[in-house]
């Protein structure tokens, strides 16, 4: 079969009433998880994890994986959407990729264009979906097909490479990326080995025998540490909604943002393909990239439309770009697409080039829900802004113990037991006073989700060389990989001595 | 950013990465069919960990200088609250069941967040609690502690 009917059994799946029901929720869920200043896409999707596992459980293991991918993946672009409804309107982005949107969308606000820069910003999203997706598409399978190929030494230099990139990348301080990294590994090693079925740092409880569960930790690093934080620093949003009159934007607007869509959106999606680079960096890349080439870069700052519509393609297009290495690779590069790895490995579904073999319905079916899921949001968000908008007016009283009460609902409905609230409880507190300290989360996660897959692999290529570390550096796919990851660490730091200033990515 | 707290954090994880490759060395060396045993990985990344630690414990002497920050105020009472309710609702939540324990714990937290307006709170957290247990339990038969033992129900 060739991709194209592929595709379409995708939509197939896709179409079934029950995915568009799911893929609809995820987005409308998205949207609101974009729009609350308290909750990003990360502990929007980890607190989704169990309630779509419970609300899937009914059906086969593999269309339950599908549903649920649906969600979430919704969940994830959705809150692309969501982000810049509140820059634009209120000049406080609801999550770290919408920051440069607030620039120049707040300016048009304030001059009562609040309507076309929301219009402009949904369109430019939508049409940045799309490129994405056809890339994703085209690319899918010559990609998995090339990954395929790949021995377990290759695997082992790929994973470690795609750690130094989210190393180092994310956060100010490079050191407490790659700790983070590392004790995110070193967790993964707790529970029985499944190599060789030897415990290891269970100190005989028995919970820890199956390890320490993904989404505990997830939960409560992301959707527990933000909700600590609202608590201890009293945060309050008290600023004045601007007023949206037209909401479609005019002849004038939509020429001054072609160009600027179609730029970003492949900008964005090139950079969300590289590991560690994810929605944010490309966001700001985009709004440098616009204010460089314009012809009169003085607008920037003060309205310029151009300033909404780059910045938001380009984020949606990276977060459609990082499903590229997740799905083909089995390689997640940003903390969101670490935590949808996590549940399709619950799930049973190994993300990676085996994937499109094995279970087809899934990767397709979730490639054509993003087509239709960005279609549902481009009609959600034209006529129904203004709802969203009020959506940032939820009183926190109720909101916050809510969100608390949902993660322990959470995480005992998937593992029935009190020992993984108290970790839970144990992780919360633990993500705040790591955000608070510039800990960054999401190399912590990828760590803990990569890591029985790295040291299998390691084991697996030292079994075949008899122990001979020098494989990685002998087989020349490997070598490639292992010089890329030192650049990557290497290079920022060279920079940082040299007195330039590095671009970060600060997603969680 | 806090030094204090990173040079605290830096010695905590070297203590951390110190007993990771201590109890590293007690598993097996050894796997069948393999002299690559389940020891090597745990002790290579408590090896790098502890670097880590050390170049993080130096960075803390380093710049020193940008140190004095304004200090926010923090709501500690608040949290200690919630935190407290959070985490006894959590210990004891298969002794006294999940509608009470929900109910009780959304209760303090709507009251602790802000005072006043005790009809919703009351309306709202008992709606959340039984309503997740209806859904849950009754249509889509997950499991949640019920009532508990000692209610008679």
């Amino acid at each position: 079969m060739d991709v194209l009917s592929y595709l379409g059994n995708g939509f197939a799946t896709a179409l079934d009433w029950h995915n568009l029901l799911f893929a609809f929720i995820g987005v409308l869920i998205g949207t609101a998880v974009g729009v609350l200043p308290g909750i990003g896409p990360m502990s929007g999707v980890a607190l989704l994890i169990p309630v779509t596992a419970s609300f899937t459980s009914g059906l086969s293991p593999e269309a339950a994986a599908t549903s649920s991918i649906i969600l979430l993946a919704g969940v994830y672009y959705g809150a692309m959407y969501g982000g810049s409804t509140t820059s634009i309107l209120l000049n406080t982005p609801g999550e770290s990729s919408s920051v440069v949107t607030a620039l120049d969308g707040y300016q048009m606000a304030k001059q009562g264009r609040a309507g076309s820069a929301l219009s402009i910003a949904a369109i430019g999203s939508f049409f940045a979906g799309i490129v994405s997706l056809v890339a994703l598409v085209l690319l899918a399978k010559p990609l998995s097909d090339v990954a395929l190929k790949f021995g377990p030494a290759e695997y082992f230099s790929l994973m470690l490479l795609g750690l130094c990139a989210v190393s180092g990348l994310a956060g100010k301080s490079m050191t407490k990326a790659l700790m983070m990294t590392v004790f995110g590994l070193m967790l993964g090693t707790i529970g029985i080995d499944n190599v060789s079925g030897v415990a290891r740092f269970t100190f005989d409880i028995p919970q820890l025998y199956q390890g320490l569960e993904f989404l505990t930790i997830a939960v409560g690093l992301f959707a527990l540490g933000e909700v600590f934080k609202t608590i201890l620093e009293r945060e309050s949003n008290d600023g004045e909604l601007a007023k949206i009159t037209r909401i479609l934007p005019t002849k004038q607007d939509m020429k001054e943002s072609t160009g600027p869509i179609v730029r970003g959106s492949l900008l964005g999606f090139f950079i969300g393909i590289l590991p560690g680079a994810g929605a944010t960096l490309a966001s700001f890349f985009s709004y440098i990239l616009e204010k460089k080439i314009s012809k009169n870069p003085e607008k920037f700052g003060k309205g310029a439309i151009a300033g909404v519509a780059a910045p938001e393609s380009a984020n949606n297009a990276a977060s459609g770009g990082a499903m590229i290495p997740l799905l083909t690779m089995g390689i997640p590069g940003s903390g969101t697409t670490a935590i949808l790895m996590g549940a399709l490995i619950m799930y049973n579904v190994q993300p990676g080039p085996l994937l499109f073999d094995e279970h087809p319905q899934v990767a397709w079916g979730l490639i054509a829900s993003m087509f239709i899921g960005n279609l549902m949001l481009l009609a959600l968000n034209m006529p129904l802004v203004k709802v969203f908008a009020k959506i940032i007016s939820v009183p926190p009283k109720y909101l916050i113990p809510i969100i608390v009460a949902i993660s322990v609902f959470g995480v005992y409905a998937v593992q029935t037991n009190t020992f993984d609230l108290m970790l839970l409880m144990v992780f919360g507190v633990a993500g705040y006073f790591l955000l608070k300290n510039d800990f960054p989360l999401a190399p912590l996660v990828l760590g803990l989700v990569l890591g029985p897959m790295i040291e299998n692999n390691m084991r697996r290529a030292l079994t075949a060389s008899n122990g001979d570390f020098m494989i990685f550096l002998q087989k020349p796919v490997s070598l490639v990989f292992l010089v890329i990851a030192v650049l990557w660490i290497t290079v920022p730091l060279l920079l940082k001595l040299r007195g330039k200033k590095v671009l970060v990515n600060e997603e969680g | 950013m806090n030094k204090t707290f990173d040079r605290y954090a830096s010695l905590v994880s070297l203590i951390i990465a110190a007993a990771f490759m201590i109890e590293s060395r007690n598993i097996s060396s050894s796997a069948y069919g393999s002299n690559v045993g389940p020891n090597i990985f745990p002790f290579g990344l408590g090896l790098i960990f502890a670097l880590l630690s050390l170049r993080l414990f130096y960075e803390t002497f380093k710049d020193s200088k940008r140190d004095g920050e304004t200090r926010e105020k923090l709501d500690w009472k608040r949290f200690l609250i919630i935190f407290a309710a959070a985490a006894l609702y959590a210990f004891f939540l298969e002794e006294i069941g999940y509608i009470v324990g929900t109910f009780a714990f959304l209760l303090i937290g709507f009251q602790t967040m802000q005072k006043g307006k005790w009809l919703s709170s009351i309306l709202i957290s008992a709606l959340f609690s039984y309503g997740v247990y209806f859904v849950f339990v009754q249509v889509l038969q997950g499991t949640l502690p019920g009532w508990p033992v000692w209610f008679g129900m």
